[in-house]
């Protein structure tokens, strides 16, 4: 079985813009987040 | 999508963007446009390859839904400005929820197939998330 798209991300940490690391998981863990991976900044 | 900020966080949700460009290119675009939601880089492409996001192929510069996109845009007011580390790697949206849950899944195929903000509304109608 594979794992959902979102299990797959939860425990990834990737920085902000600020350098501040952030585990993807946070966003959804209390309510639902919308995630977009973007091709270009623009 | 940035524009449809307010209207995804009315539904409770958070706006995420990840992106493979630098800091300093995500810095930029943020001061440009004034976003204020997190907007993540994954320079080492961990994020998107946990995904398997696919990649575009020469080929799909020359489709004409890729020449229809590009006009939307333009129309739209969007220009491009810096692309990421691969310029062949597609994108995608999300919605998730808490436990896991994939609410919302859209793969970009091609350049241009992005998610129609009002498909991802809907997907976060009360009806459609009462399931966690």
């Amino acid at each position: 079985m594979t794992a959902s798209y979102s299990s797959r991300l939860a425990t990834i940490t990737l920085p902000d813009s600020d350098g501040k690391p952030q585990t993807l998981g946070s966003f959804w863990s209390d309510g639902p987040a919308v995630v977009v991976f973007l091709r270009h900044y623009g | 999508m940035r524009g449809h900020e307010e209207h995804f966080r009315k539904q409770g949700a958070t706006l995420v963007a990840i992106g493979l460009g630098g800091r300093e290119y995500a810095q930029a675009f943020r001061k440009e446009t004034g976003i204020k939601f997190p907007l993540l880089v994954d320079a080492d492409r961990q994020a998107h390859r946990a995904l398997e996001l696919k990649k575009a192929s020469l080929l799909h510069l020359f489709r004409k839904d890729n020449f229809r996109a590009r006009k939307r845009a333009q129309r739209g007011g969007h220009r491009q400005h810096k692309l990421g580390k691969d310029p062949m790697q597609l994108g995608g949206s999300f919605v998730f929820g808490p436990g896991n849950l994939d609410i919302f899944v859209h793969v970009s195929e091609t350049f241009g197939d992005n998610a129609a903000p009002e498909a991802i509304l809907k997907a976060l109608q009360p009806s459609a998330v009462s399931t966690y």
